[in-house]
């Protein structure tokens, strides 16, 4: 018997729909339908691998969405999507298991970058560094002076040096900026990271108590 | 500014929630017995809104309990939570339906610049004076270039959209006239698989 009408119950379906929709702007873990039947198997058999093994996925999804974006032809998405998931699991096993995904994400992108796994387990090594306190800054900070033309293990010294020294995520921040524009108005890498990381320091060790 | 039009969806939930709602005739014949059966209300009963001739008025106040109306009650509150949901969605990040028309390059350079409070309203901003459209591609939208176009501050030749974003790391792109570009002014991401790079935003509420 139907008490409801028809009515009604396309009603509630629409609202239901535009729940799930509302929801679907978040985390969309699905593979676009542009994709051919071959590469989105392949890509579900390495997305699944990265979860099984407790990798972050979204990382995967996303890059999956950016080369559809880019019109990246098929085998480029796969060997993308592959190359991430190796540098997730580098950065996992380099940071440790307690990492968070952002760690993790920010930690395969520094790798990317040409930062060495030894720095990353240096850096969550750091004597000095406040207990829990998460690395995603400075993994960012050190995978963008990477990116600009540092050379890696410079970078990775003197961001080391910040955390150990606990300078703030806002400081550090400001610390990548000011090198971008040294390194933008002509300053060397070498000369920029010395001079920004000493004055970072000092500032530190003056508003230390 | 005009308020923004509701959405196709959304009007045809209200078209539906307005309809007469069709019923069994039996259901209908033992309503109005109902109805006729409920004894007629006296002055007291009556709520002083102009309608104090009709009888009909505390019967019509019963028969919202019944299974039915209650049910449809629920729709309708439901329907009400999508649309402000909607709306609230709607205003953090506004959709577009525009085209990249044009593939001419615009400078992107100069004063772009990103940030990040604790409640996770970041501002993207893009000085590109010269650009017809620009929009914002990232992890959080899928990387669809139509999702979150920029509006132009026509005194600046800024482009500017504020979005509410969870915390986590984003990686994103403008696209300016069908060309995408890193922020400037934002950290670079390294994994630069598809042409161009990226920049990273990082939300979270978490100070040091």
């Amino acid at each position: 018997m139907n008490v409801f009408g028809s009515a009604p119950k396309k009603a509630l379906l629409m609202v239901a729909l535009a729940a799930v929709t509302a929801r679907a702007q978040e985390i969309d873990r699905t593979l676009p339908p542009q994709l051919s039947a071959t590469t989105r198997a392949a890509l579900e058999r390495l997305i699944d691998s990265a979860r099984v093994a407790g990798l972050p996925i979204d990382p995967l999804y996303s890059k999956v969405r950016e080369g559809v974006f880019r019109s990246a032809d098929e085998p480029r998405v796969i060997a993308a999507v592959q190359r991430l998931s190796h540098d997730l699991g580098d950065a996992r096993l380099s940071l440790g298991d307690s990492a968070s995904a952002e760690e993790i994400t920010a930690g395969a992108n520094a790798l990317r970058a040409g930062i060495r796994q030894a720095d990353l387990v240096r850096l969550r090594e750091t004597p000095g560094r406040k207990a829990g306190r998460p690395l995603t800054v400075a993994l960012v900070v050190l995978a963008d002076l990477a990116t600009r033309g540092v050379p890696p293990a410079m970078a990775a010294a003197s961001v080391n040096e910040l955390v150990a020294r606990n300078v703030s995520d806002g400081s550090l921040l400001s610390f990548r900026q000011n090198v971008e524009r040294d390194l933008v108005g002509g300053r060397s890498p070498a000369s920029s990271l010395d001079a920004r990381t000493k004055s970072m320091i000092d500032d530190a060790e003056r508003r230390r108590p | 500014m005009s308020a923004p039009e509701n959405p196709r969806w959304l009007n045809e939930i209200g078209d539906e929630l307005r309809r007469e709602v069709p019923v069994r005739a039996a259901w209908r014949s033992q309503l109005l017995d109902d109805i006729a059966r409920l004894p007629v209300p006296t002055a007291e009963d009556e709520i002083d809104d102009g309608d104090r001739d009709s009888p009909r008025r505390s019967a019509s106040r019963r028969i919202v309990l019944t299974p039915f109306t209650s049910l449809a009650a629920a729709v309708v509150f439901c329907a009400l939570g999508a649309s402000a949901m909607y709306v609230a969605l709607a205003s953090r990040a506004p959709s577009g339906r525009d085209t990249i028309a044009s593939r001419s390059r615009t400078d992107p350079s100069s004063t772009a610049s990103w940030s990040a409070t604790a409640q996770e309203l970041v501002r993207f901003q893009l000085s590109a004076p010269n650009a017809s459209h620009v929009a914002l591609v990232g992890s959080f939208n899928e990387w669809n270039p139509v999702a979150t176009p920029l509006t132009r501050d026509p005194a600046t030749g800024t482009w500017v959209v504020s979005l509410r974003l969870p915390p986590g790391r984003h990686v994103y792109a403008f696209v300016v006239d069908g060309d995408v570009t890193a922020d400037p002014a934002a950290p670079r991401a390294a994994d630069n698989d598809f042409g161009s790079a990226n920049s990273v935003v990082l939300v979270s509420g978490r100070t040091s």
